[in-house]
């Protein structure tokens, strides 16, 4: 059963969040749900970058770009650097690319402890969640 | 009229209580309050206020829109339409945020992320951490002509305390530094009165004046509550994967 972590949630709810950039350019009305190995956890700004390999159905791998928020923002909504570490399988919500290409804006990432996090994207609900595939 | 030794000595000694007095007012406390420390936004209500929300006096009321005259209106409802546009189709236009640039004045007392006030005798400073931007309030140093200050983010500022009031002014903000897309011509004035309504509640009222494009000196009023524990973090722009393209488009680079 998927543990979350309290904490995240209750100032994800309380903090007051606003936008630098545009969001604009991902998808509002569908996400994907990837299982993939974690190659970098990017604590950067503007904002924080999530790179996982992701294992095709036809045994290739496809390396995909999670953009995150504000490593600032994060750190107040209760994120530390260490909470990922190059190697951990993992599973993202994310709102993909409308041009196409591997990336999109990370909703949550649910950690190997079964912890599931959220770095605060601004108007998260805005984004039409799509059920994730059967196992 | 000759005066006697006894009036000369009085004469000495009210010159040094006068003297004295002088010092004493240079070297006496400040009365203004020293809201030094961090503080985030507060009261910022984006739909309906709840009843307590309605009734707390220390949430200013809702700003009211820029008193734009009829042409620079009409440049700023189809830049605002442009940028909806943009959104709707997937493609939003770049900002000075997709190139890592900061807000500027006076859009940086907005404090979309916390902000520190650092009150000192001639300097009240003041650090936006987002960005990381810094800008200064000199106390007590004569206004510049807006023809004698180069245009940059933050203009040149000058401030007095006003009983429990920081009353300031700021000229010299380049034309594309917009507060929420509104147009300003190399003469804007902004004029703000920052003071505490509460222990912890920090309010600048911003005025902003600019005949050539506003009707009438346009004030909004922006509140910040302390947050106690709070260092202000650091932000550096180590990895901008946005950008501007030719068409004014922000793009995003795509590690693969």
């Amino acid at each position: 059963m998927r543990k979350l972590l309290p904490i995240l949630f209750v100032l994800a709810g309380a903090a007051p969040v606003f936008a630098h950039h545009s969001f604009a350019m991902y998808d509002h009305t569908r996400t994907l749900t990837l299982k993939g190995e974690v190659s970098k956890f990017q604590w950067t700004n503007p904002h924080g970058y999530l790179e996982i390999d992701v294992k095709q159905k036809d045994g290739t791998v496809k390396h995909f770009s999670c953009e995150m928020t504000s490593i600032n923002m994060m750190t107040r909504l209760g994120w530390r650097s260490n909470m990922i570490k190059g190697g951990d399988v993992v599973t993202v919500t994310v709102a993909p690319l409308l041009n196409g290409e591997p990336a999109g804006l990370l909703l949550d990432v649910t950690l190997p402890d079964g912890r599931k996090l959220e770095p605060g994207v601004p108007a998260a609900t805005t984004f039409a969640r799509t059920p994730p595939p059967k196992e | 009229m000759r005066m006697g030794t006894s009036g000369r000595l009085i004469i000495v000694a009210m010159g040094a209580v006068l003297a004295a007095a002088a010092t004493l007012r240079a070297q006496a406390p400040a009365t203004h309050p020293d809201f030094s420390g961090s503080y985030e936004r507060y009261g910022n209500i984006f739909g309906q206020p709840t009843a307590a929300q309605l009734a707390d006096k220390t949430i200013p009321p809702r700003n009211p829109p820029a008193p734009l005259k009829p042409e620079p209106l009409k440049e700023y409802q189809a830049r605002l339409a442009a940028i909806r546009e943009a959104d709707r189709k997937g493609t939003p236009l770049a900002s000075n945020y997709t190139s890592c640039l900061g807000d500027g004045m006076p859009m940086m007392m907005n404090a979309m992320f916390p902000i520190e006030f650092l009150v000192t005798k001639n300097q009240v400073t003041v650090i936006e951490e987002a960005f990381t931007q810094v800008r200064r309030i000199l106390i007590d140093r004569p206004m510049k002509k807006v023809e004698d200050v180069e245009p940059g983010f933050y203009g040149y500022s000058v401030g007095h305390w006003e009983g429990d009031t920081l009353v300031a002014e700021t000229i010299g903000v380049k034309e594309d530094i917009r507060y929420q897309n509104v147009p300003h011509t190399k003469d804007l004035r902004i004029k703000e009165r920052i003071h505490l309504v509460a222990p912890n509640i920090l309010w600048n009222e911003i005025t902003m004046e600019d005949p050539a494009v506003l009707e009438k000196p346009w004030t909004v009023t922006i509140a910040y509550k302390k947050m106690p524990d709070y260092t202000l973090l650091e932000y550096i722009c180590e990895d901008n994967r946005e950008y501007r393209d030719s068409n004014g488009v922000q793009q995003i680079h795509v590690n693969k």
